[in-house]
């Protein structure tokens, strides 16, 4: 059964259908799309079931499981060689449990969905689509077939901000477009540069197989991205900026400090289940393309430049909660929060220790469902009174304690309460950066110190919130008709925020669960890198 | 028979530590229905007697430890085991014991509150992660179980939550336990680079991997790796930084008096018996890490600690604050019990301080809620936790003025209790310690000594004021009120202070009431050798000085307070600067809570002002070439497109002129052809 | 001695004097006397350059033929020219501009 293509395509089926059903029908959209991203689901987790964990992955070929290989586009350009694109999707101990994440907010944020009134059909249409970019993304091991799916993500993304979002969702739309545009048009260009630099051993055409372009024995002697490092752009080496262009694609993704400010923005503006995806799955394409792309293509460049990574990654944890703790805005606040934890992301996929690169891939997991929940907690509160500032309330505990329960669990699983998922992730990050200089990457103690300091800020804006909104006496803006309005969580609500709390929780005991899938490729790939240290 | 032997140890110890959590989960499930707290009474008195079991076997006998593998990164794999020692299974008799009357003195000081059934899920937390911390085998699983303490207090300090002070509290205490966690999370860090395993028996074992490092060149170098011999010292330092938040260490004391919010059954468990221990348990725990300089360092920061609490503690009216103060007082001299390499003496200490100082915190609960009782009756308002309030309360309430007076005499150090062991261990090692280094290391049990006669003074003048005397309220009390405005504590609060009570005399430690040295609790914790030489004086004149200070401490005392001889200005400057707490809330408050705020809010200015206000920029710049490129194109690409189309049209239009129809303008032009044509030929 | 020089400067005067009187004057009549006189002028050539074709005398001949043709050409002008005057009571050649495209 060819399981990742239908993992892939399933959502298009859906889109079919949505789209085929006349607008009479409008109330199945939602459970069309609520059955089909089920069934992903327990695709993915078969997936999962069925998952070797002993296979390596990252740079071969025959490490990959689930691998569907198909010639797609074969073109003979006559002097300029032939053209050889693949349909190559596979997944590893990297790509594996992203998979399941993606398939898990997807589902989360159908449920977020339930109660879109403003032209269905294409909203859940669009959503569809986007389930299946992410979905490709994760699978792809064709660059072309990657880019691919990684620009048909943009499109609907556009559409369900700018159309379903704030009040300046427009404006919000288009920074966010412009921003992730920007970083994969530079992309294309090293794409078309390695293209031309990697031969595929087999048929000696140009290829765009990911897996070719890790190995240094298919690189062209005199090519632009050859490994002995002479051909020069700028006067730097032609890998160094390969490796700092995609980089800076996937950074932006991620974000990175000061790449980040379309993510506050696009946040904020976006509709509920639209933040849950952004954060749930979309910053994780960063993290997950800078692992897959950035460090096994270029591992030379990535030993090399891991210091100003670890920088990049601390100053974007210290700075995210910085800025997490002066908002006024809830939403602004928590998309901050997720720069903050995104840095730790960065940060351990720089200490090139297996514990720092498992650490920041437990992290983008956690991450992945809890900022999910915070962002529907969120919408929780938006929906039944349309306020987001934190000082609009007061003393909610009292009104809604099913609610507050809920708060105070996800904000103590995302401020690495151990016991919780984030606790194992973070931990790992700082212990593996610490260990960072034992091995020699380069990455300075004082990183992981500071690192750490994210942790206590973290505690800091989110335990000022609990406490500003939801203890004391009871104090709302709205008086009166806001004390009506705020009912407690639905049953609606409680089946989404409950599986993915106890999964926080599950994690965060057992780690081990996602921890021997990854372990595999983890260390592979830090044997490839090593050996540029 | 022999497998048995081993297994049923662990077996004991795995109940007493999951029967709390069994009650947890129980109540969280079946949440406001059940509101009696049975569930946790019978879950912690299985520990108790789970605890006891594990204890006996334990006890003077062989370590057992157990692991298991729980996860593996990369190569290495992390292990969830239970270490069983003297040390570990001490704290889990303790933990129970402590606990238990806790328990049942909860039912009737809780019982009737809206959310009581928070509480008792949330003391049954509190109970599972205290006993978790003290018996497990990794530093990992440690560390879990350390914050999770500290996430239990967080609950229960902030268990009123509609009082906003409660909601301060909680905050400070959790954010002040956080800077601990870090330390914590750093020592652990440096730990797994220099040993690349966090098992307590791995590292501190017999054997262990800490004892096969050495110094060479100044470096820090272990069977698998090496770093800067500086390190050694700054795990030492990041570890006693974790200790020192979660033990209330000055300078970062600062949450204990303020988590005196929670009820005060939560105070007498949490802030006085165990969870503050967890520090010096820890600190016990990786004794075999610190170097000399962190050991200095500690015992200083101990000194420091004692000696401020202590002048703090004299400046307060809220009766647990004074405890509070009183507490982290004593945790000082634990400190320096560790910090002077004594930390049998140390955990001696917290023993017999964990009884005496949760049956002082029991008192002043029963104390308070008689106080509460009158409020409520009366209607009058005043502070039911202020000293200025009571006064005279041993005419109503005689047997719990017996307990506390009890207490407080252990605290004070008087002979026959068990204070006088624990503390006359460490100010006697202390004094020892001293003499074995000479010179200015002598201000240390200096401290020490004057310290402990202020401890005498501070809970005499609690006594006294609480006590003696009138009771100060009488003549704003209605009628009835007056003949009997408070009333003895019930039954199921008097009976756990009872045992605590019991638990403060010497025979409990020790059948020599005057010599630590007999103790079993020392005997089973001995350390090999001290680093230092006894002295039979110290043991004799140290004991003596104590006495006296503190009996002429009382008799100043009872003068001033009793007698209402008070001679001294209350509004002074030192008073002040005693009851603010030194204003180091209000210093931190300016600087670190207003600082980190102002830098945040700076950080968003930044955000707005400058990283999007570039974002901005390149915008402009878009746009801007952009209204240029439109002008190039309408001016000059179209602009040139234009002029060739315009010059066509404009010959045309010219030439258009001849065909107007008229004969002789139709031969001029043909004369004009021909005329050309000629000139063409002829020239050309 | 007259040469043929001679001759064809006096033609050459007469075509131009018919030429400027075709294009300049504002009378259908005297457009025609005009071209009357390039003719003459051209048979004036015609016999002037007859000298060097003694045997045949074509100059002459042609000279005689263009007189008779000229004759008759100048009969149709007249008669257009009485035609035009009828039809547009002018026969000033710049109020009659029909040969104009609309």
């Amino acid at each position: 059964m060819p399981i990742l293509s239908l993992l892939i395509f399933l959502p298009l089926l859906a889109t079919a259908l949505i789209l085929a059903l006349p607008t009479r029908y409008k109330s199945s959209y939602k459970y069309i799309a609520l059955i089909f991203t089920a069934i992903q689901f327990v695709l993915a987790g078969i997936c999962y079931a069925n998952f070797d964990s002993a296979q390596t992955g990252i740079q071969d070929l025959a490490g990959y499981q689930f691998v569907e290989q198909l010639p797609w586009i074969r073109l003979d350009l006559g002097a300029i060689g032939k053209l050889e694109i693949d349909y190559l999707i596979g997944i590893d101990g990297i790509s594996m449990p992203l998979l399941l994440l993606s398939a898990l907010v997807m589902l989360m944020a159908i449920g977020a969905s339930w109660k879109i009134q403003k032209s269905p059909k294409g909203y859940f249409a669009l959503l569809m689509v986007l389930n299946m970019a992410v979905m490709g993304i994760f699978c792809a091991l064709d660059f072309f077939l990657f880019y691919l799916f990684y620009e048909v993500m943009l499109l609907p993304l556009y559409f369900l901000i700018g159309i379903w979002g704030g009040a300046r969702r427009e404006y919000a739309a288009i920074k966010f477009f412009l921003y992730t545009l920007f970083g994969s048009v530079f992309m294309l260009l090293i794409i078309v540069g390695l293209y031309f630099s990697v031969i595929n051993p087999l048929t000696g055409a140009h290829t765009f197989n990911m897996i070719y372009m890790m190995n240094p024995e298919n690189y062209l002697g005199e090519s632009i991205f050859a490994w002995d490092g002479y051909q020069e752009i700028l006067g730097i080496s032609a890998r160094l900026v390969g490796f700092i262009v995609l980089f800076f694609a996937f950074a932006i993704k991620v974000p990175i400090v000061p790449l980040h400010t379309w993510l506050p923005d696009a946040h904020v503006e976006a509709p509920t289940p639209v933040s849950i995806i952004l954060a749930g799955i979309l910053l994780k394409i960063g993290g997950y393309g800078i692992i897959r792309i950035c460090y096994s293509i270029f591992p030379d460049m990535a030993a090399l430049s891991n210091w100003w990574l670890g920088l990049i990654g601390v100053v974007s944890i210290i700075y995210g909660a910085l800025n997490a703790l002066s908002q006024k805005d809830l939403k602004r606040m928590i998309a901050y929060s997720s720069v903050s934890h995104m840095g730790f992301v960065l940060l351990g996929i720089a200490s090139m220790t297996a514990e720092g690169i498992s650490g920041a891939m437990f992290q983008m997991i956690s991450h992945g469902f809890l900022s999910a929940a915070l962002f529907f907690l969120v919408g929780v509160l938006y929906d039944r009174v349309h306020d987001r500032n934190i000082y609009s309330f007061r003393g909610l505990a009292q009104i809604m304690p099913k609610y507050t329960g809920y708060v105070a669990v996800a904000f103590f699983a995302s401020l690495g309460l151990p016991g919780f998922s984030a606790f194992i992730g973070e931990a790992f990050v700082i212990i593996g950066s610490f260990n960072a200089t034992s091995i020699g990457t380069g990455l300075p103690r004082w990183m992981a110190i500071a690192g750490s300091i994210g942790i206590l800020l973290s505690a800091a804006y989110l335990l000022w919130t609990l406490q500003r909104m939801f203890f004391g006496q009871i104090r709302l803006k709205g008086g009166e008709s806001w004390g009506t309005a705020l009912t407690d969580l639905s049953v609606r609500e409680q089946l989404i925020l409950f599986p993915t709390l106890a999964l926080a929780l599950l994690l965060g005991i057992m780690p081990d669960l996602v921890f021997s899938n990854l372990n595999a490729s983890v260390l592979n790939l830090v044997s490839i890198i090593q050996q540029f240290i | 028979m022999d497998q048995i032997a081993h297994i049923s140890p662990i077996l004991t110890a795995l109940l007493t530590v999951s029967a709390p959590l069994l009650a947890f989960l129980y109540q969280v499930v079946r949440g406001k229905r059940d509101q009696s707290g049975i569930i946790s009474l019978i879950a912690i008195t299985i520990s108790f007697v789970c605890g006891g079991l594990t204890w006996l076997s334990i006890w003077n006998k062989p370590t057992i430890s157990i692991q298991l593998a729980w996860f593996t990164i990369g190569k290495s794999t992390f292990t969830v085991g239970l270490l069983l020692n003297n040390l570990s299974t001490l704290m889990l008799l303790l933990v129970p014991t402590v606990a238990l009357p806790v328990h049942i003195y909860s039912r009737a000081y809780m019982s009737g509150d809206r959310g009581v059934h928070r509480y008792w899920m949330y003391l049954s937390l509190f109970c599972f992660a205290m006993l978790g911390l003290v018996i497990m085998d990794s530093l990992l699983l440690m560390y879990i179980f350390w914050e999770l303490v500290g996430f239990a207090s967080y609950l229960l300090i902030g268990f009123w939550f509609t009082r906003a002070a409660a909601a301060q509290a909680n905050k400070k205490a959790f954010l002040v336990n956080r800077i601990g966690d870090l330390g914590f999370l750093i020592g652990l860090a440096i730990i797994f680079a220099q040993f690349k395993t966090l098992s307590l028996v791995d590292l501190f074992g017999e054997g262990g991997l800490i004892y096969q490092c050495v110094l060479i060149n100044g470096q820090w170098v272990s069977p698998v790796n090496s770093m800067d011999q500086i390190w050694l010292t700054l795990a030492g330092l990041a570890f006693f930084l974790a200790a020192m938040a979660k033990s209330a260490q000055f300078p970062l004391h600062v949450w204990l008096p303020d988590a005196m919010e929670g009820p005060t059954s939560v105070s007498s468990l949490i802030h006085a018996a165990t969870m503050v221990a967890a520090g010096v348990f820890l600190l016990a725990t990786v004794f075999p890490l610190f170097n000399d300089s962190a050991l200095l360092f500690i015992a200083i920061i101990g000194t420091i600690t004692a000696a401020s609490a202590a002048y703090f503690a004299l400046g307060q009216y809220d009766i647990k604050r004074i405890l509070a103060f009183s507490t982290i007082s004593q945790l000082g001299f634990m400190m320096v019990g560790i910090g002077i390499g004594t930390w049998d003496a140390a955990l001696f200490h917290l023993t017999t301080h964990a009884f005496f100082k949760c049956l002082l915190f029991l008192s002043a609960g029963a104390v308070i809620h008689e106080m509460v009782h009158l409020k409520e009756h009366s209607r009058l308002d005043f502070d039911p936790q202020d000293l200025r309030n009571m006064g005279g309360l041993k005419k109503y309430m005689p047997k719990t003025f017996i307990l506390m007076s009890l207490a407080s005499l252990a605290l004070a150090g008087f002979p026959l209790t068990s204070g006088y062991l624990s503390k006359d261990s460490i100010v006697i090692s202390s004094f020892e310690w001293a003499l074995s280094k000479g010179g200015l290391y002598f201000i240390i049990p200096i401290c020490l000594i004057m310290v402990s006669i202020l401890t005498a003074f501070y809970i005499g003048r609690l006594l006294f004021k609480a006590f003696f005397g009138e009771f100060r309220l009488l003549g704003q009390l209605q009628e009835g009120l007056q003949n009997h405005p408070l009333h003895e504590a019930p039954k199921t609060m008097l009976i756990p202070m009872f045992f605590l009570g019991l638990c403060c005399l010497f025979p409990v430690f020790s059948p020599n009431p005057l010599s630590y040295h007999d103790s079993w609790l020392m005997d089973g914790l001995l350390l090999d050798e001290y680093t230092f030489a006894p002295s039979h004086l110290a043991h004799l004149v140290i004991p003596l000085l104590l006495l006296s200070g503190s009996i002429i401490g009382w008799i100043i005392g009872w003068k001033w307070y009793v007698h209402h001889k008070y001679p001294l200005d209350p509004d002074s400057g030192i008073q002040k600067t005693a009851f603010h707490q030194g204003y180091i809330n209000e210093f931190y408050e300016r600087l670190f809570v207003n600082g980190t705020l102002k830098l945040a809010q700076f950080c968003y200015w930044f955000d707005r002002h400058v990283v999007d206000a570039l974002v901005a920029l390149v915008r402009f710049i878009v746009l801007t070439v952009s209204q240029w490129s439109v002008w190039i194109d309408k001016y000059i690409v179209d602009g040139f497109v234009n002029t060739v189309a315009s010059a066509a049209y404009w010959a045309g239009n010219q030439v258009r002129l001849v065909q107007n129809g008229k004969l002789q303008t139709a031969l001029y032009s043909v004369f004009l052809l021909v005329l050309l044509g000629l000139i063409y030929l002829i020239f050309f | 001695m007259i040469t043929l020089t001679h001759f064809l400067v006096v033609s050459a005067c007469i075509f131009c004097i018919g030429l400027y009187t075709v294009l300049s004057k504002k009378n259908a009549i005297m457009i025609l006397v005009g071209i009357e006189l390039m003719i003459n002028a051209a048979i004036l050539n015609f016999v002037a350059f007859g000298k060097y074709d003694k045997i045949s005398y074509g100059g002459q001949i042609f000279g005689l033929f263009a007189i008779v043709l000229a004759a008759a050409a100048v009969a149709v002008g007249l008669a257009i020219v009485l035609n035009v005057y009828r039809h547009y009571q002018t026969i000033n050649p710049d109020e009659i501009n029909e040969l104009k495209d609309k």
